[in-house]
This record gives C-alpha cells, sequence and structure tokens, in this order.
C-alpha cells in the first residue's frame, strides 16, 4: 500500500527537479572515470594508428611521416608473414587442445562426488597463478643434460637425451602444453555450466527411446552447447592472437627463430630494437586480425541472446 | 554384477582424476620443493623430485629481506589492493546509475564499454610506452615532453594506467542491478538518503556478492599481471614481485649460473596469495568466469 502511493509520489514529482537532478548526478559519476579511461586508452590507440605510418627509431627522436612504407615492409618481407601465420596457427594449435582437453574434463567433472571439489581446485590453480611465476619450472624441467629434468625419465628408460631447445618440435609442443595447462581451469568451468544447464529430461526421453551413450553425446550434448563452444572459441583466440609471454620464457622464439610469433617480434620491435614505427605497423596487422575475430565474437553473442 | 561394474566405474574415475591433479599440481610440488634447498644443491640433483637432503629457508629469508623481495612484494600488495578499490568504486557507481537513470547519452556510454571489449591489447601496448615517456614536465621532460623519460621507471606507473578492460565490470555491475528490487532505494530515498548514502549504505551493502566477484577477480589478474611494470619500470625496488619474476624467469634462458631455487621460492611467495583466495572464495571465481566470461 505505503509502496504504491510512493510511486505515485515518485512519479508526480518526476519530470523537472527530480530528472535534471538524475542527469547532473550521472555525468558527474560517469564522466571523470570514462575521461580517465580515454587518456589512458583511446589516446593511445589514435597515437598507433598515427605510429605506423611513420619512421620512428627512439624515443628521444621525432616520428617521420614515411606513408604506407611500413606496410610495404611488412608484406613484402616474408619473415612478417611467417611470424603472423605462427602467431595463428600456434595460437589456433594450443586453442583447439584446450577446448578438447577442457571439455574431457568437465565431462569428467559432471557426476556427484565428495573429491569433486579437490580436483577442480587441482585444475584450477595454475589459472589463478602468474605465468611468470610458473614457467620457470618448465625452464628447468626442459635442461637439455642428459641427467637433468626430463631427459632423466628419457635416458633412465633407456632413450636418448632430448636437446629441448634445439627442437622446434619440443618447443612447440611445451609451449602449447604450458597453455593447455595454464587455461584449462576456466574453460573447463564453463563447459560444466553449460552440461548442467541441459534439460536432465531430455537424456531420460533419449534413452527411454533406446540411445546409447554417444548417440546422447551427439544429439543433445553437444547441440546444446553450440554456442559455449563458439564463446571458447572466439574468446580464447583473441588472448591466443596476443600470447606471446608462453614464447618468451619457455623458447624466446628458438630454435632460430622458429617458434617467434608476430606478437613477440612487436614486443621486442618496440622495447628493445626501437623500431617504433615499424612495431606500430606490425601492432595495426595483428590488431587488424583480432579485431575481425573479436567483432564475429561479438555478433555470435548478440544472436545468441536474441533467440 | 552390475553394482561391480559401477565400483569399477567409479575407482577408475578417482584413478584417472589422481593422475590428472597430479600433473597439474607437480609443477607447483616441483617448485615447493626446489625452493628449499641451495643452488649447489638443486644444480647437482635434477630429479624429478627435488628432495632437500639440506633443507634450508635461506630462499624464503631472501625473498622477504629488504634487499631482495620484500620492497617488490610490497608493490604488489598496494597495487592490488589499489586497482581492486579503484575498479569496485568504477563498477558500482557508474554501473548504478547507467542502470537507474535515465538521461541523455546514456546509450553513447552503453556502446562505449562494449567496443573497449573489442580493441586488443596490442593496438595501444607500443604507443602508450611512448606517450608515457613524453609526459610533459615529468622525468625532466619540457612542456613539449622532450628531453627526459616521462614516467618510464617512476614507480606511479604501478598505480596510475587504468585498462578499458575494467569497464566490463561496470557493465556486469548495471546488468547485477536489474534484479534489484527498486522499492528498497526508494524506502531510503524517503527516509532522506541521497545519492552517496543510497549507493554506499544500501546497494554496496546488499549487493555483496556481485561485489565480491568484482573485488577478487580484479585483485587476482592485478596481482597477477607482470607485463605492465616489466614494460614501465626497470628497478626491482620499485616493480612487482610478479614482473622481477618476468626478468629472472627469462633470464633462465640464456648460458650462465642459474639460481633456480631463488626464483622458485620468489615464485611460491606470488602464488601463496591467489592460491589461498581461489581456496576460499572459488564460488565468486567461478562466477565471475560464469557471467563475465571474457576474463580468465
Amino acid at each position: 500500500m505505503t509502496a504504491t502511493v510512493n510511486k505515485v509520489r515518485g512519479e508526480r514529482r518526476r519530470p523537472s527537479a527530480r530528472r535534471r537532478r538524475e542527469v547532473r548526478t550521472a555525468y558527474l559519476v560517469l564522466l571523470p572515470f570514462f575521461l580517465y579511461i580515454a587518456i589512458w586508452n583511446l589516446v593511445p590507440l589514435l597515437f598507433g594508428l598515427y605510429l605506423g605510418f611513420t619512421e620512428y627509431n627512439a624515443l628521444s627522436s621525432t616520428p617521420k611521416w614515411i606513408g604506407l612504407a611500413n606496410f610495404k615492409t611488412f608484406f613484402s618481407v616474408p619473415e612478417y608473414g611467417a611470424l603472423m601465420w605462427r602467431q595463428i596457427w600456434m595460437g589456433l594449435l594450443a586453442l583447439a587442445m584446450n577446448t578438447v582437453i577442457s571439455f574431457a574434463l568437465a565431462l569428467a567433472l559432471n557426476v556427484s562426488s565428495k573429491v569433486k571439489g579437490l580436483f577442480r581446485t587441482a585444475i584450477y590453480v595454475p589459472n589463478v597463478s602468474a605465468v611468470s611465476a610458473t614457467t620457470a619450472v618448465f625452464v628447468a624441467l626442459l635442461n637439455p643434460l642428459a641427467d637433468q629434468g626430463l631427459n632423466r625419465i628419457l635416458t633412465s628408460l633407456g632413450g636418448a637425451a632430448v636437446t629441448w631447445n634445439y627442437s622446434a618440435f619440443w618447443m612447440t609442443f611445451w609451449i602449447v602444453t604450458y597453455f593447455v595447462w595454464q587455461r584449462v581451469g576456466p574453460a573447463a568451468i564453463i563447459w560444466l555450466g553449460g552440461l548442467q544447464a541441459i534439460d536432465p529430461s531430455l537424456y531420460e526421453a533419449a534413452r527411454v527411446d533406446g540411445a546409447n551413450f554417444w548417440q546422447q553425446v551427439r544429439y543433445i550434448t553437444l547441440p546444446g552447447l553450440k554456442f559455449i563452444a563458439m564463446y571458447i572459441l572466439l574468446t580464447g583466440i583473441i588472448g591466443a592472437m596476443q600470447m606471446f609471454d608462453v614464447v618468451m620464457f619457455i623458447s624466446k622464439g628458438n630454435p632460430f627463430g622458429q617458434t617467434d610469433v608476430l606478437m613477440y617480434r612487436i614486443y621486442r620491435d618496440g622495447f628493445i630494437n626501437f623500431n617504433l614505427g615499424m612495431a606500430g605497423a606490425e601492432s595495426l596487422a595483428l590488431g587488424l586480425v583480432t579485431v575481425v575475430f573479436a567483432l564475429g565474437y561479438l555478433w555470435l553473442q548478440r544472436r545468441n541472446e536474441d533467440e | 554384477m552390475k553394482r561391480y561394474a559401477k565400483y569399477l566405474l567409479k575407482g577408475s574415475w578417482l584413478l584417472v582424476m589422481s593422475v590428472v591433479s597430479f600433473l597439474f599440481a607437480y609443477p607447483f610440488v616441483y617448485s615447493v620443493l626446489g625452493s628449499l634447498m641451495l643452488k649447489s644443491e638443486f644444480g647437482n640433483m635434477g630429479t624429478l623430485f627435488p628432495i632437500p637432503e639440506h633443507a634450508t629457508l635461506q630462499n624464503y629469508a631472501f625473498v622477504f629481506s629488504i634487499d631482495g623481495g620484500f620492497a617488490p612484494l610490497l608493490n604488489s600488495l598496494q597495487r592490488a589492493a589499489w586497482y581492486t578499490l579503484v575498479t569496485v568504486a568504477m563498477a558500482v557507481l557508474c554501473g548504478y546509475v547507467l542502470a537507474r537513470y535515465d538521461f541523455r547519452g546514456k546509450k553513447f556510454f552503453l556502446i562505449a564499454i562494449v567496443a573497449a571489449q573489442v580493441v586488443p591489447s596490442v593496438l595501444t601496448i607500443i604507443p602508450s610506452y611512448i606517450l608515457v615517456s613524453r609526459i610533459p614536465f615529468m622525468g625532466g621532460n619540457d612542456w613539449l615532453g622532450r628531453g627526459g623519460h616521462g614516467l618510464i621507471n617512476n614507480k606511479l606507473m604501478l598505480f596510475l594506467p587504468l585498462g578499458w578492460g575494467s569497464l566490463l565490470w561496470v557493465f556486469l555491475f548495471s546488468q547485477s542491478m536489474k534484479s534489484f528490487p527498486k522499492a528498497i532505494e526508494e524506502a531510503a530515498e524517503i527516509d532522506g538518503c541521497g545519492f552517496w548514502r543510497i549507493v554506499t549504505w544500501v546497494v554496496l551493502r546488499l549487493q555483496g556478492p556481485i561485489v565480491a566477484v568484482i573485488a577478487i577477480n580484479t585483485a587476482l589478474s592485478n596481482w597477477n599481471d607482470w607485463l605492465t611494470p616489466f614494460l614501465y619500470i626497470n628497478n626491482v625496488a620499485d616493480s612487482t614481485l610478479t614482473a622481477w619474476l618476468a626478468t629472472l624467469t627469462s633470464n633462465l634462458q640464456q648460458f650462465g649460473d642459474k639460481d633456480y631455487p631463488k626464483v622458485f621460492a620468489l615464485a611460491t611467495v606470488a602464488v601463496i596469495p591467489p592460491f589461498l583466495i581461489f581456496l576460499f572464495f572459488q564460488k565468486y571465481i567461478i562466477q565471475g568466469i560464469a557471467s563475465a566470461g571474457v576474463k580468465g
């Protein structure tokens, strides 16, 4: 009763004074935060669009407009294309492994058990730990000496020791392994949420109709998880396209740049070689590819919400 | 017969999951064991389970010593606390007005939040560094930003930048206000509460869970963000624990004398706070992924 009275009174007061006060409060709250964020993000973004078209070789010098020259270099020197391509396929490989393994883990965790929480903690903790704090163990285990780290198992089993950092295959393998170890937790939890959201009566109906386990997975589970899969893949690829920390810590792009990726090159061109104009052009190229993926993701999300 | 099959299934599930969990936990076990010995002992050992014969806490003494890891540890704590405070304040205040008030330009703010999520960090990382080095009147710069190094190597860089990824939490909070009964705020208004009192006394208290989601996820991601301090600050005493670890870890690839146990001790200390937060607040972390998703 009182609530209705209040509401009526509130509505009668609304048109002028109250409305104006709300608008003022809203702008007083929003503008400082948004302006501050724009200074730290929008200004660099705009400056970055300009940077790619300049020659700028040291922080103390001034950028010089050279038009499309950096982009001509980017598209004519095969090394850059190779780096971009490796960023994409290595990212996709890591992401595919992560998606499949996290799905398997989600299926395994989708049971009722007292020890489930323990297992969930074990697979999730790598993700709440800093990448810079956990890669050192991998470096130590990949010691090339025959009696050190993982080589010790190989040699004790009668195999030959592997000089890990001389092999592009093994370095890629360990980069992908680390990536999955570090990122599988959240993906598994998202899958698990999706699995638990599927109506259990669908499975019951299928069982009555005589569907076996694989048929249930094929016709109920997978279609029910379509958007979750899209979500994991597309948000994952945005992360994978910016991935360079794992490469930097585990392989440094070795052997001979065979595990190098474009993002790591951007970091080196910018912060070590101070070839800032070129780094800007590389950033724009990689950024453009990433934005295409991100827009694809947003489009899917919208379609998901409309349904 | 069927009961035996069930036990067998349950048993093999336990076995497989135990092995998987062990593999996931193994790097931490290795790191903790390795941190308990001296460089010389670790170097000669090389086993997969470096169980120390002469266990020592010397590396941890280094981590907590004034000339060692104490300053970066303190910086890490301050940085995580500061960004948690700023992000929660921003999310609650901005989220509240976007959810409740009707004003011209509201749509612009909402679009800006979504658009910011699409822009990859690669586009701003290099130009940000250049602009920070060119901030006028700072670090020996003149009014045009020339001559000095701006805020590069300045400890302020631990606290000043605010990425637009944090706007996601504004969106999340404004979404959560949809299920918050308006009648409570109206009652508070009748009692004479203005905007600030409604937000700080009524909304903030009753929205505890969503605030916890924002605070915990922000604290974790800032504690673990090694990149920003790593890029902007060279001086260990002004840097953070994870940024210093980034320098030490990338140096492990080089030839020369490597002090793994010291790195492991620092890494263990850097992992313990997030680990404890996960143990006690995993509900909020998981809710954060489920609702915001993008953070991970």
